[in-house]
């Protein structure tokens, strides 16, 4: 069947100097394309410049956005940063759909500085696997963080209980 | 250097008058998600769901499988979004309820734009926001879920 809607949303991470970052996420559909650039600087994690281009708004919805961006200077990337975002950008005067977006980048940081300590629990703490789900020719599971590193991982208050690999610990 | 990257794909088919399908995938270096989800329209409730988690991290993460299909007879509305990452994410896997919200949205979203589509090759000079109006009149549900802005 052909397909009559689609969406795409690409989010990418890049160190571009020494602690700081640059998200840049760009989603697209037939009625909205934005693109949103975001730099973030270490230890704080607090944006340090922000920008935002809306490319497309076939229903013409989104307001002027620039005073709003220059509100999210200076928020950080951590707790309460949806309740800020979503009050400087959302609501009938700014774009739930770009806040979700701003929010969506923050969110990558996270993974990004995440990706690196998970590598290490697989390389430290990993073993082989062969699972049912996976394959049966070719598995992209091969090997996974078993019990004692999920363990240790899950006193971090952040991923206790916060899905069911780290539940029941 | 690039630290990382996620891309998001999703894609919506109208299989007859009263059946819409969206399938959407997540890729990023730690995950890879699949999902499909049937809808009756325009009841708007949630069908069927399949989803596949390709590649995840832990020896513990197969088991959020078994809550996927819980989302089957819930229906698009406010308290979706909510349902899912509560009841999908935290219950099972945060990255595939980030998907299934998406592909949601997705659907409300296409059902919108195909409407929309088929207004203007009748009328070019269509007002939209009374059609946003008008549209919102006729899927009362929707109103409260499609994010147009």
């Amino acid at each position: 069947m052909i397909l009559d809607f689609q969406a795409n949303h690409l989010t990418t991470v890049e160190n571009v100097d020494k602690g700081l970052f640059r998200i840049i996420s760009r989603a697209d559909d037939a009625l909205f394309s934005a693109e949103i650039s975001l730099d973030v600087k270490l230890p704080a994690l607090d944006i340090r410049k922000a920008e935002i281009a809306v490319r497309r708004d076939v229903l013409g919805l989104v307001p002027d956005l620039s005073d709003a961006v220059e509100k999210l200077v200076g928020v950080r990337v951590g707790p309460g940063m949806t309740k800020i975002v979503r009050g400087i950008l959302a609501g009938t005067q700014g774009s739930d759909r770009v806040a979700e977006m701003v929010l969506e980048s923050m969110e990558m940081l996270v993974n990004a500085l995440t990706a690196p300590e998970l590598r290490k629990g697989m390389e430290l703490g990993g073993e082989p696997a062969k699972l049912d789900i996976d394959g049966p020719r070719v598995f992209l599971n091969n090997v996974l963080i078993a019990e004692p590193t999920i363990k240790i991982m899950a006193d971090n208050p952040r991923l206790k209980d916060s899905c069911a690999a780290f539940q029941d610990l | 250097m690039l630290a990382y990257s996620r891309t998001k794909s999703i894609g919506v088919q109208m299989q007859g008058p009263g059946r819409r399908v969206v399938s959407g995938i997540l890729e990023d270096e730690m995950y890879g998600m699949e999902c499909q989800i049937a809808v009756s329209w325009p009841e708007l409730v949630i069908e069927s769901v399949q989803a596949r988690m390709k590649r995840f991290t832990t020896t513990r993460c197969p088991r959020a499988m078994e809550v996927f299909t819980l989302a089957e007879g819930w229906k698009l509305d406010h308290e979706l979004d909510g349902r899912i990452k509560k009841e999908i994410g935290r219950n099972g896997c945060r990255h595939m309820a980030i998907l299934m919200v998406d592909c949601c949205r997705s659907l409300a979203r296409a059902e919108f734009t195909r409407e929309l589509r088929s207004a203007l090759e009748k009328d070019p000079t269509l007002d939209k926001s009374e059609f946003v109006t008008l549209f919102f009149e006729r899927y009362p549900t929707l109103k409260s879920y499609l994010n147009l802005q």
